[in-house]
């Protein structure tokens, strides 16, 4: 990189247009990025945190802190906001003045580009990764006057394991030093990944201070999205109540909900301008983004496939009905394929034409096959379930 | 050469100068539907993909408009449109002037950016970053890459442009290390930085099945399917549409009859047979381009217009069978191998053999009912059978190849009993007693 390149996307000639409706107010509100200034339902949570790393502030020692939960539990948003009301009550002088610090083990190329991303994000000094670590070494173990709290968030642990483990045993080392005054915040999505993943040594640095983010309930999901709308009157009570209660029974995660509710506002959009309704968002429109983001597509992909295509899939569940396996190769299945050929009255397909169907099928991966080399005795497996292949199949 | 000059000589000037004229047209033809066929030259509206096309254009369009990320991905078998569907809408989106000079395009396909330090450098190069110098980009993978989250984080919603990422080939992006690229895509789409849409191509159904779960929470779940329930008359009438001259074609007169040709051979019942039968396979346009081209390319001077037997003719080339073909080729001791294996299979259920049993099952053969094949010696047999082997109509079991012996090794047979007994009808003049040892039960 030249030495001195400031990073930046160029401007646009046209500032970007404000939302002119309630549905495109609503839709810019429901954007995952637009994160509110307090978290609903994470107020435990957010208290837990803060008191930890307050009083580690306040003492000047350090700590470490794991918090675990799926994605889209709002992990990573609860501590910003920790950060964001601690840093607003250092200014107040009600705290001692701290920096903070952040790192994502998924934005980096490599585990050891740790080390050179918090000595960047501290000194401000470019240097290789063992270099880096060197100087961080030296920084945290040496005593100096009137050093302040650094709170360091690592992002997506579990990213930096490496096989001796020496970047997250540096990280949660650190902390334990007398001089180093470093309170580190460690998130991963499993429960156990201190256990599984890390040798002992690393984990017992670690500490027992844990914390782990439960996946969203409906009632949560609900509250979530009336505060996110904030008194913009878009929704229909039940509609939300519907999109919070699908998401929670299948995953509790939040992105999940505000992107069905995102789509739901298009949907009523365009079916408002061909008849214009009452303008809100309404139980048909949840129902039909919820169907667009959870169905499964192997069903309309198989309904659209070609006669051929569908006589194959055919033929492959008469062959594993005949066998009882759940796997053929593809000359037994062309036998049975020419059979229902002959049934339906279509001409026969010759072997080539046979392979290309089938090769097509296994390209979508309705189909699972081995490499194409080995002809006619490739071995044919199912992706998709038999019952769902005859559903598709049945209904025309 | 010659022949056509006599043949010029022989017409007047007035036909002459037709028939240049004709000539010149013909070309063009040639051009106008070939750029349709192989150059796959987009259409005006998108063709049974209307739907998707307004949901993809609007999203898109909020985005440059809006400032609004989004992520999406298009997903549909081969040769369905999908790369037509987005092109269209990214002509269409560059039409409209608010959009043109506020958005930035970034191209990524999966068979070229084969791991993410080369599509980092690809990105960096198409977005005319600052670390870029000339045509090359300076720095580590690793400073790349947070250069290039920097410079996105920088950015807001309001003031900085929109940037379009399209992945090509979006499954084969999965397989790169970690993940990395996608996840950081994703997140700036889920994150208040620079506005992005995030555009991905994909044949695989089962796409996101291979994301990871921190990957897959951050895409936003918007699938458009690129499939058509296009029906057989709707098939006619494109294939009609695809061989149309436009109306803007030079020459009118010359276009209304063409024009009027192609509609008459779509009526045509052979004609409408074989497309049937296309159709029947595949509903995907590319092996329709290429039959109709096949077809096309059989325009010449003395053959003005497109015939219902040229047609035919293309459509027998399309779905020959090429074992079958290669068997045509193959000489009487090679035929009376694959006999031999044949009724080995017919004996033993498809049990792996090797040579000596072929060898024997031949012998038998010689000496028992042969008269037309002469008894070979056995080094020439086995010459015939690594023959077969090069051309892999047989091939050897797993795991025997380099232990054993060449004439014990194990071997399976890679053609069907009816492409066998096909090819020997065709055989030309293939001796009698062997066709009789083909057909007879257990050799």
């Amino acid at each position: 990189t030249p030495r001195h390149a400031t990073p930046g996307i160029p401007s646009r000639s046209l500032p970007a247009r404000k939302p002119g409706n309630v549905l495109e107010e609503a839709r810019a509100r429901l954007h995952v990025s637009s994160v509110p200034d307090s978290l609903p339902c994470r107020e435990q949570e957010f208290q837990d945190i803060y008191s930890f790393v307050e009083s580690k502030i306040v003492g000047g020692n350090g700590g470490c802190m794991y918090i675990s939960g799926v994605p889209g539990t709002g992990k990573t948003a609860t501590v910003h906001e920790v950060i964001r009301c601690l840093q607003h009550a250092s200014e107040q002088d009600e705290l001692p003045s701290f920096r903070f610090i952040e790192i994502n083990g998924m934005k980096m190329t490599d585990p050891h580009q740790a080390y050179v991303q918090i000595l960047q994000k501290l000194t401000n000094q470019k240097a290789t990764a063992d270099h880096a670590a060197a100087l961080l070494e030296k920084r945290f173990s040496n005593p100096a006057p009137q050093k302040e709290t650094t709170v360091l968030l690592v992002d997506e642990l579990d990213l930096l394991w490496t096989k001796k483990q020496n970047v997250m045993y540096n990280l949660f080392d650190w902390p334990t030093r007398r001089y180093a005054r470093l309170v580190v915040l460690a998130i991963a999505n499993t429960m156990d990944l201190p256990e599984r993943i890390m040798i002992n040594r690393v984990a017992s640095r670690l500490g027992l201070t844990r914390m782990s983010f439960q996946p969203y309930s409906f009632k949560q999901l609900q509250q979530i999205i009336t505060s996110r709308l904030n008194q913009v009157k878009a929704f229909e009570e039940d509609a939300v109540q519907l999109v919070s209660r699908k998401v929670a029974a299948l995953s509790g995660d939040a992105r999940r909900c505000l992107d069905i509710c995102r789509r739901a506002t298009e949907i009523c959009e365009h079916s408002s301008s061909r008849q214009p309704g009452s303008g809100l968002v309404g139980m048909a429109h949840v129902m039909e983004a919820l169907d667009e983001m959870f169905s499964s597509s192997y069903i309309s992909a198989i309904r659209c496939a070609s006669t051929q295509e569908q006589l194959f899939l055919r033929a492959v569940i008469a062959e594993f009905r005949r066998l009882g396996l759940e796997e053929a190769t593809f000359q037994q299945v062309f036998v049975q394929h020419r059979a229902l050929c002959r049934m339906e009255g279509l001409q026969p397909i010759s072997v080539s034409e046979g392979l290309a169907v089938c090769q097509r099928l296994g390209t979508s991966r309705i189909l699972l096959l081995e490499p194409s080399r080995l002809d006619l005795l490739l071995r044919v497996r199912l992706n998709v379930s038999q019952d769902d292949v005859l559903y598709a199949l049945k209904e025309d | 050469m010659s022949k056509r000059k006599v043949k010029d000589q022989q017409l007047t000037v007035g036909q002459c100068v037709c028939q240049v004229g004709l000539c010149h047209i013909r070309i063009r033809v040639h051009r106008i539907l070939r750029e349709r066929f192989c150059f796959q030259k987009l259409p005006s509206a998108p063709v049974g993909l209307e739907s998707q096309h307004k949901h993809l254009l609007e999203l898109l369009k909020r985005t440059a408009i809006h400032g609004e990320s989004n992520s999406v991905l298009i997903v549909g078998p081969r040769g369905a449109g999908k790369t037509m569907l987005l092109k269209s809408v990214l002509n269409e989106l560059l039409d409209v002037k608010e959009v043109k000079s506020n958005i930035l395009l970034v191209q990524l396909n999966g068979l070229l950016q084969t791991d993410d330090r080369i599509a980092l450098k690809e990105i960096t190069r198409q977005l005319n970053l600052e670390n870029v110098v000339g045509d090359k980009v300076f720095g580590s993978f690793a400073e790349n890459l947070a250069f290039l989250l920097e410079a996105l984080k920088k950015g807001d919603r309001s003031s900085s442009r929109p940037v379009l990422f399209t992945l090509d080939e979006f499954d084969l992006f999965t397989h790169h290390k970690n993940q990395t690229l996608l996840y950081n895509l994703f997140d700036i789409s889920q994150s208040a930085q620079t506005p992005v849409a995030v555009v991905g191509l994909t044949c695989r159904v089962d796409v996101l099945e291979l994301l990871e779960k921190r990957v897959k929470s951050r895409f936003s779940h918007r699938q458009i399917q690129a499939l058509s329930p296009m029906d057989f008359p709707q098939y006619v009438e494109l294939v009609q549409q695809q061989l149309s001259l436009p109306q803007e074609f030079p020459d009118g007169r010359f276009a209304h009859e063409w024009n009027n040709s192609v509609k008459a051979l779509c009526e045509d019942k052979s004609v409408e047979d074989v497309l049937r039968k296309h159709f029947n396979l595949s509903k995907d346009f590319r092996s329709l381009h290429m039959l109709l081209f096949l077809a096309l390319s059989c325009v010449t001077p003395s053959n003005p217009t497109i015939k219902p037997s040229l047609l035919l003719e293309a459509s027998r080339l399309c779905t020959m069978d090429c074992k079958a073909n290669m068997l045509h080729g193959l000489s009487i001791l090679e035929l009376c191998l694959i006999i031999a294996m044949k009724h080995l299979n017919d004996h033993y259920q498809d049990e792996p053999f090797n040579f000596e049993m072929v060898y024997n099952e031949f012998k038998k053969f010689l000496q028992r009912k042969s008269h037309s094949v002469h008894s070979f010696e056995k080094p020439v047999v086995i010459k015939a059978f690594e023959h077969l082997q090069q051309l892999e109509l047989i091939r050897p079991v797993d795991g025997s190849a380099s232990r054993t012996q060449k004439e014990y090794q194990l071997m399976k047979l890679l053609l069907d009993h009816t492409q066998v007994m096909e090819a020997l009808q065709r055989y030309p003049q293939c001796p009698t007693d062997v066709k009789q040892w083909a057909t007879s039960a257990f050799g």
